[in-house]
């Protein structure tokens, strides 16, 4: 009885919430000056014939994310950075790890090769999206996110203390991850410094030339596609994710009993 | 001539997947303890899915109608078909190794098991 109870409120709910969905759809829609800039995004992506407008880049995303709205990817980059400050934060103090001895660590020798082949495999990919990413789908976070499941991957088929003791530490993360942040604070504003010596005028977050200011990144280096500032945002936003992914992964892996052994030491 | 090949080889390879993931389901389905479901479960991404994931990759190979795009489209099921063929049987022998020597699941019903006799359970 009880069951058929809440199965009808369930029902209820999900269509009364259906019927408000398409009444405030109606109401709710954008007007065609809004529409007409899907438009105006697509043709102004890649489009060498207005120079003064385009991003030179055939990814509409990556193009729309780092250029069109630029200042919101940095503000969500600085909120992601808040993030990890925090899960570091609260990881303080946790700096001695007691690795036990006699016990066998990680999983079989089977599984352990084919994770030292696949994880070379995922870094590989991992950098073909990231540094790829203004040409196909994907882009610096994406590309990030994807190689920070190589050191999950070892954390948990080989242990915690196995990447420990490769060099892979919080604290060569978080200098990896500053760069990367810092990385992106200049790209930032390097149209700007480049302009400031010659006296023209020219904006943060600028790519390729606008009306009012002649200047920008070269869209190609020797022939390739760059895509001036976007490729370097990848970039350094890769270093940035994967390292920052890595931190958390490090931090929410420490066992409870090296934890355990640090607060007894602390009450003696 | 050689196209046609390489797309014969790869229909037949296809077939065997297809006929390989039937085995896997009825084996998953009718085998009597998780050893040897885990077994069937193998048998349907290697047979099922490495295989005709090579399949795919010559008959993508052996069609010019697809145009220079067909080597991508080769390449790329080559490199998941290598990928599943490390992958799954790592996968499937690290889910064992743990389940046994946890000793989380009975071998029942057993004839011999050799890594731990308490975990035997004869038929009977």
């Amino acid at each position: 009885m009880r069951h058929i109870l809440g199965l009808i409120i369930v029902l209820l709910f999900i269509i009364g919430f259906s019927l408000v969905l398409i009444v405030a759809g109606n109401y709710i829609l954008p007007s065609h000056e809004i529409g007409m800039l899907a438009k105006y995004y697509l043709y102004l992506a890649y489009n060498p014939w207005q120079r003064n407008f385009t991003v030179m880049s055939p990814e509409a995303v990556t193009s729309i994310v780092w250029d069109f709205r630029g200042l919101d990817t940095v503000f969500e980059t600085a909120v992601f950075y808040l993030a990890i400050i925090g899960s570091i934060a609260l990881g303080r103090g946790i700096v001695k790890y007691i690795k036990p001895e006699e016990e066998e660590l990680g999983l079989s020798l089977i599984v352990k090769t084919v994770t030292r082949i696949s994880a070379v495999m995922i870094i590989a990919v991992a950098a073909s999206i990231a540094l790829h990413g203004h040409l196909t789908p994907g882009g610096g976070f994406q590309g990030g996110a994807t190689a920070a499941v190589a050191p999950l991957l070892i954390i948990v088929i080989f242990s915690h203390y196995y990447l420990l003791e490769k060099g892979v530490t919080k604290d060569l993360m978080l200098f990896l991850r500053s760069l990367g942040l810092t990385g992106i604070a200049i790209v930032a504003i390097i149209v700007y410094l480049i302009a400031l010596p010659q006296g023209i005028h020219a904006y943060v977050l600028q790519n390729q030339p606008k009306p009012d200011s002649s200047i920008g990144l070269p869209a190609y280096i020797n022939g390739q596609l760059i895509s001036g500032t976007l490729w370097f945002f990848n970039l350094f936003e890769f270093f940035a994710v994967m390292a920052g992914f890595t931190i958390v992964f490090l931090l929410i892996t420490i066992p409870e009993r090296a934890f355990r052994k640090e607060e007894e030491g602390e009450k003696q | 001539m050689i196209e046609d090949l390489l797309v014969i080889i790869g229909m037949i390879m296809l077939g065997i997947g297809a006929v390989a993931d039937l085995i896997a389901a009825i084996g998953l389905n009718r085998f009597k303890n998780f050893y040897l479901r885990l077994h069937a479960a193998t048998i349907g991404t290697i047979w099922g899915a490495f295989v005709p994931l090579i399949g795919a990759s010559l008959i993508a190979a052996g069609s010019p109608c697809l145009g220079v795009y067909r080597w991508f489209v080769a390449g790329g099921g080559l490199a998941i078909a290598f990928l599943v063929l490390i992958l799954a049987p790592a996968g499937s022998h690290a889910l064992a190794r743990a389940t046994h020597r946890s000793g989380l699941v009975r071998v029942e019903p057993c004839v011999v098991d050799h890594l731990n006799e308490d975990m035997c359970v004869k038929e009977g």
